[in-house]
């Protein structure tokens, strides 16, 4: 084969596994149904865990903000999630805190 | 027949006029199949999140308004400051992100005589702190690609913007490992490598290609980041390392540490930092008296700061630190209006081996997050 077909089976290889990756990160950051109140009580839980996870990590920083736009709350946690590192499961529980 | 679908007829038609086989065609195929998996992986996740909070995803532009009026050595300056943020989500696993600095700085005009008029004259600079597209890959990597802030130390990736920084002015040791950009255009990957309830580490690590664009510049550089935070204890420690790959090749290194004690309202950030130019400290303590015995519900907006810092040459300096050695205690007094405004003032000595002298700075900070278009509200 020439080189160019060479590249054609390379760049098809990387676009695999690119697919595949994608296909990973989904499936990684799946998250099962809740329903009823045992799941309720959970919630409940999870905003506890979720203001801890607040003080822990947003205010080592700045001063936390008193008024959050619930339509914007998700886009400044996907922000504070590359700025402080933090896992999926905080920027769960960050939401579920900072916009129940 | 309608341009877009004339525009996809040729497409398709493009692909079977291919004089290399069937080959192009997988990969157009793959990369369209990519694009798709891309948006439906996104917005299957971003569904999954929103049918159990109410958080919206909407664009949102973010940032501060500042005025800042310094006196260094007896000469003014007026520094007003805008620095919008602008950040775009692309379903739940990618976000645009991008901060540019619009910068006055004003000074009054001198006369021939070598007083100063009553004329204030300057100029306004505008740099692009970061421009970059972040991945959110899985729970414990994120990839950005594009112009990022350098992840080193504490300091610049963190504490500087002029709304979070508790004193205006920049550490002496502020320019090692950010000299002379302060951002890299590259690839990066950082996250966090293990969450536990006891402590979590989290990392960086970035390659920089050369670039000599306007706006955009940056050194070929690389380096990383590791941090460990133990949650119980509000206490995190960490260390950067980052070797600049053009020119002199120097390596810089930082250690830094922050405490916020459980019972107490007292922040406590400290850094050191060295290359071949010089070394030196910083240490910062910042507190909000919660509880005092006059007037709680006034002093606890008040933020009482001080920092202590030394800056030790070596190899004659430069590089944009100092080319003596200099120290320079520090204390600020804030008052929080509300938690987007807050009043600012400092005073610092600055001991140089070429001359002493006290800086001034009053100012006021305003940090604002709007949306960019209406979205889900409740």
């Amino acid at each position: 084969m020439t080189d160019q077909v060479y590249k054609h089976w390379l760049l098809a290889l990387a676009a695999s596994g690119l697919c595949c990756a994608f296909l990973i990160a989904a499936a990684g950051q799946a998250v099962p149904a809740a329903t009823g109140p045992a799941q309720a009580q959970s919630a409940a839980t999870s905003a506890d865990l979720g203001e801890a996870v607040f003080a822990a990590n947003c205010a080592r920083c700045h001063t936390p903000p008193m008024t959050l736009s619930p339509r914007i709350t998700g886009t400044i946690v996907l922000h504070m999630r590359t700025r402080a590192r933090l896992s999926r499961k905080d920027e769960k529980l960050l939401l579920q805190y900072l916009a129940p | 027949m309608t341009n877009t679908s004339a525009n996809w007829w040729r497409w398709l038609r493009g692909l079977q006029l291919t004089p290399r086989g069937s080959l192009p065609v997988i990969i157009r195929l793959l990369l369209l199949s990519l694009c798709i998996l891309l948006g439906y992986t996104a917005g299957a996740a971003q569904d999954d999140l929103r049918a159990r909070t109410s958080a919206g995803y909407v664009p949102v532009i973010s940032g501060a308004f500042a005025y800042i009026q310094n006196t260094s050595g007896g000469v003014q300056s007026l520094v007003p400051q805008i620095v919008p943020v602008l950040l775009a989500p692309m379903g739940h696993s990618l976000l645009l992100e991008s901060r540019v600095e619009f910068t006055g700085f004003f000074q009054r005009e001198s006369l021939p005589s070598g007083a100063f008029s009553g004329r204030f004259a300057g100029k306004v600079y505008k740099t692009v702190d970061y421009a970059q597209l972040d991945w959110l890959a899985d729970s414990h990597t994120t990839v950005v690609a594009g112009r990022f802030i350098l992840p080193f130390g504490l300091y610049s990736e963190r504490l500087a913007p002029v709304w979070i920084r508790n004193l205006q002015d920049m550490p002496l040791i502020y320019s090692i490992g950010t000299h002379p950009y302060g951002a890299a255009d590259g690839v990066m990957v950082r996250g966090v490598a293990a969450s536990l309830p006891s402590a979590s580490i989290q990392y960086s690590a970035f390659v920089s290609a050369h670039c000599s664009t306007n706006e955009l510049q940056a050194v070929r550089a690389a380096g990383g980041d590791a941090s460990v935070f133990v949650p119980s204890k509000r206490v995190e420690a960490g260390l950067s390392y980052q070797r600049t790959l053009e020119g002199y090749q120097i390596n810089n290194e930082a250690a830094y540490l922050s405490w916020q004690p459980v019972r107490a309202s007292v922040d406590l950030k400290a850094e050191y930092d060295r290359n071949h130019y010089g070394d030196g400290y910083w240490i910062e303590a910042a507190h909000f008296p919660q509880q005092f015995f006059v007037a709680p519900d006034f002093f606890r907006h008040v933020q009482l700061v001080g920092r202590m810092e030394q800056f030790f040459v070596r190899n004659g300096g430069g590089n944009g630190l100092a080319r003596v050695s200099e120290k320079r205690p520090e204390a600020g007094l804030n008052f929080q209006i509300r938690d987007d405004w807050r009043l600012e003032s400092s005073y610092g000595r600055l001991l140089s081996q070429s001359g002493n002298s006290n800086t001034w700075n009053f100012g006021l900070t305003y940090r604002f997050v709007w949306p960019l278009w209406p979205g889900r509200k409740s």
